[in-house]
């Protein structure tokens, strides 16, 4: 395990100080912060935030990025959400899409979307789930057959989080049959498909919350030039499973009930009886080492290392903390959840609750990580 | 910040050391005598037993960290000794009150004890200990102020005591005592005892928990049911991924609030985190290993219980998880929501 506790240098630091300066100065008093990864799909906010050159901030310069280390983005995303800042526009784009072209792209394609990604202007769905393929994912059925210059893409993608918004996705589709390919891990590629193309249809899913952010997405026969295609055909499960350990550990794991958190130290925290200091403490504990461990894969990283377990430990211990956070202060706080209830803890509380059972399931079920981890744990017996 | 090979290296020469030293028949021998010779000797030798105490004041040197490397060391090989004692607590007690540092074994321990002309009056509850040790630093209310007083357990009436793992837990009665020396220290000398004994604590716990996810992954992966190893078994892989999770949350807590220590003591509110954390995992991590490895998994034979009655006892020596959390979510709501993540942020200093 790669799991060593690591500061922060002066320039990370100060890094820091600036971005919290500038979320001070932009985002409104009563500002309701969003549920981390969850937050709003702002444009504005996004292209405002890649004036300062922190959107596809490991993006290389020549193309547009700030060459920023895993760490140096790590310190800005996290103070993001942490303030629950309105990323949703650029997150995928910029955590998925940007260090995918980088590593498999054609230096057309990261000359074209990447210099856009990081000026906030190039926003990006993942195009993986589908009715019949949710944690067995190399199971997806959409098929993309090659036509002159390209290939035509059919099938139906499920949960496509903002496809009604942005404007590009990553599908993984089958370009080759099964039966031909062998290894079902085989025959699978990436493409980049426009959300606007006349051919592709997106209608929404609505979720529980009642919040229509997720979408069915038809592919009707959509061509896709040669050019969109992402890395190498018949690549697409080696690529995908790649991006695993930049995807997984990071802040957006464990910092969605950071504004529920402190809403509540607001509501709860002048004078807190036993019960209350204890689930503060509690949480507050967790939270400080969480985060070690977190900045401790990010600090990895950087140096070349490839800690894949270990970042689905700390996606599995962050999102169950999330969850286990929500109930602890429901407890600690007493009374009905009110939607409509005065204060900003009420608000929050019943958004957590509604969303708290998508935090184990998306970017790979619990279940699935741990089945990850165990296999690691157990290697030889 | 003491660089993170050196407290790898420290760990290292521990473990090698108490390796083949700690045997199943040395830890039944010394829940049965309070003591184990042929484990401390070695580690006295090498210099082991007072890493944490300045050199300046008779110890070995080197930081807080330091001394939790040797710690967690001696957390994973169970080794029956009072090691954290020696070091981390008495020692430090002794050296802040630049008291001589005594050979051999060391001990101390919380109560109301007063110190009233020349003689001591209190008692001290579930001392780490005291019968083996040869002398106790016994921190007291002088007339002035706090001081701290070395004592003679001989001296002293001791009334038996063990915690679940059959560690000596005394309780020792000083009324009438008086001292070898006395000393007088910062009023904050209590608290910071506290604060070390947690940590001590918290980094024996990650010790401990690591050498338990080895153990049962290994059994598991051994044992045979139904023509597989019962780890191939999901619900039984789920408990290795678990105790492997709090086994690196108690490591990284404990190791973050040791380093962030530097040269001078740990913070408040790092050891609160590092023991809440570390005090919730034992617990965790104990339930998990024995549902994955059984009725064996319980018998005095198997190497786990030495282990679990070892976790089940730490956790809520120096405080357990909810008096740490407790603390902690006092200090953060006082400090009001909009210091809230700037407090819990703050990560690892680079030393004091
Ligand atoms: C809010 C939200 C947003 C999302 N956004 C996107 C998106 O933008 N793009 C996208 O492609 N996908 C998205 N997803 C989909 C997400 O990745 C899937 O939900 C996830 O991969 C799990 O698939 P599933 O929901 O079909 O569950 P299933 O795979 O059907 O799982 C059902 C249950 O079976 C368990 N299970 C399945 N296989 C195993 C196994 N091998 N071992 C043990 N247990 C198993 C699971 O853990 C789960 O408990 C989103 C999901 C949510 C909730």
């Amino acid at each position: 395990m790669i799991f060593e506790p690591t500061a922060l240098s002066a320039d990370e630091e100060k890094l820091r100080d600036e971005v919290r300066g500038f979320l001070a100065e932009t985002l409104p008093p009563d500002f309701r912060p969003g549920l981390g990864l969850g937050g709003r799909h702002d444009p504005e906010f996004t292209r405002t935030l890649a004036q300062r050159g922190w959107v596809g901030m490991s993006i290389p310069t020549r193309y547009g990025g700030a060459g920023a280390s895993t760490v140096r983005r790590f310190v800005v995303i996290e103070e993001l959400l942490a303030a629950g800042a309105p990323i949703a526009a650029h997150w995928i784009a910029e955590r998925q899409s940007a260090p995918a072209f980088l590593r498999f792209g054609t230096e057309e394609q990261r000359e074209w979307f990447l210099p856009r990604i990081a000026a906030g202007e190039c926003w990006f769905s993942l195009g993986m789930s589908e009715p019949d393929a949710g944690s067995d994912l190399a199971s997806v059925r959409t098929t993309a057959t090659p036509v002159e210059g390209g290939w035509r893409a059919s099938g139906t993608k499920v949960w496509t989080t903002n496809a009604h918004l942005n404007h590009f996705a990553a599908m993984l589709c089958r370009t080759t049959p099964q039966a031909e390919a062998g290894d079902r891990h085989a025959g699978l590629s990436q493409l980049i498909v426009d959300l606007a193309d006349e051919d592709v249809h997106v209608s929404p899913i609505p979720l529980i919350d009642g919040e229509e952010h997720v979408n069915e997405v038809v592919l009707d026969g959509v061509f896709v030039p040669d050019e969109r295609v992402l890395g190498e055909v018949g690549q697409g499960w080696a690529q995908v499973t790649a991006e695993l350990a930049h995807e997984r550990s990071g802040p957006d794991r464990y910092l969605s009930i950071l504004g529920l958190y402190r809403a509540f130290v607001d509501v709860y925290g002048r004078d807190p009886d036993d019960a209350r200091a204890a689930a503060i403490g509690r949480i507050g504990a967790q939270l400080w080492t969480i985060r070690q461990l977190s900045l401790a894969v990010a600090r990895s990283l950087d140096q070349g290392e490839a800690p894949a377990v270990e970042a689905s430990l700390v996606k599995d211990i962050g999102t169950t903390f999330e969850q286990q956070v929500v109930e602890a202060l429901r407890d600690a706080a007493g009374g009905e959840i009110d939607p409509d209830g005065p204060t900003m803890f009420d608000r929050l509380l019943a958004e957590c609750v509604l969303n708290a059972p998508t935090w184990t399931l998306r970017g790979g079920t619990t279940e699935v990580l741990r089945g990850i981890a165990a296999k690691a744990l157990t290697k030889g017996s | 910040m003491t660089a993170t090979n050196d407290l790898a290296e420290v760990r290292d020469a521990v473990a090698d050391l108490l390796t083949d030293r700690v045997t199943p028949e040395i830890l039944e021998a010394a829940e049965r005598d309070g003591w184990a010779a042929t484990v401390w000797e070695p580690l006295h030798a090498g210099g082991f037993t007072t890493v944490g105490v300045p050199e300046a004041a008779g110890g070995a040197g080197g930081s807080v960290a330091e001394a939790c490397s040797v710690l967690e060391a001696a957390g994973a090989a169970a080794a029956p000794v009072p090691l954290a004692e020696t070091g981390l607590l008495a020692g430090r007690l002794l050296a802040a009150a630049g008291l001589p540092l005594p050979d051999g074994p060391l001990t101390t321990g919380t109560g109301a004890v007063t110190l009233t002309g020349g003689a001591l009056s209190g008692q001290l509850a579930r001392v780490a200990w005291a019968s083996a040790a040869t002398r106790i630093a016994v921190l007291a209310d002088g007339p002035d102020g706090a001081v701290v007083a070395l004592v003679d357990p001989t001296t002293t009436r001791i009334a038996p005591g063990h915690n679940l793992a059959g560690e000596p837990r005394e309780s020792v009665d000083l009324d009438g005592v008086v001292p070898e020396a006395i000393a007088s220290v910062p009023p904050d000398t209590r608290e910071l005892l506290a604060r070390r004994g947690a940590l001590a604590r918290a980094a024996l716990i990650a010790g401990a928990a690591r050498r338990v996810l080895e153990v049962t992954v290994t059994y598991t992966g051994e044992r045979v049911q139904f023509g597989r190893p019962v780890s191939r078994f999901p619900a039984v892989a789920d408990h290795l991924v678990r105790i492997a999770e709090q086994t690196e949350m108690a490591a990284m807590a404990a190791r973050s609030a040791a380093v962030g220590a530097g040269e001078g003591e740990p913070d408040a509110l790092d050891v609160a985190a590092a023991a809440a954390v570390a005090s919730e995992a034992a617990g965790l991590v104990a339930a998990a290993a024995h549902q994955a490895t059984g009725a064996m998994g319980v018998t005095r034979e198997f190497a786990l219980g030495v282990l679990t009655r070892r976790l089940w006892s730490w956790r809520d020596e120096w405080g357990g998880e909810r008096a740490w959390a407790t603390d902690l979510g006092r200090t953060l709501a006082a400090g009001g929501p909009d210091a809230l993540w700037p407090t819990l942020s703050r990560g690892v200093r680079t030393g004091t």
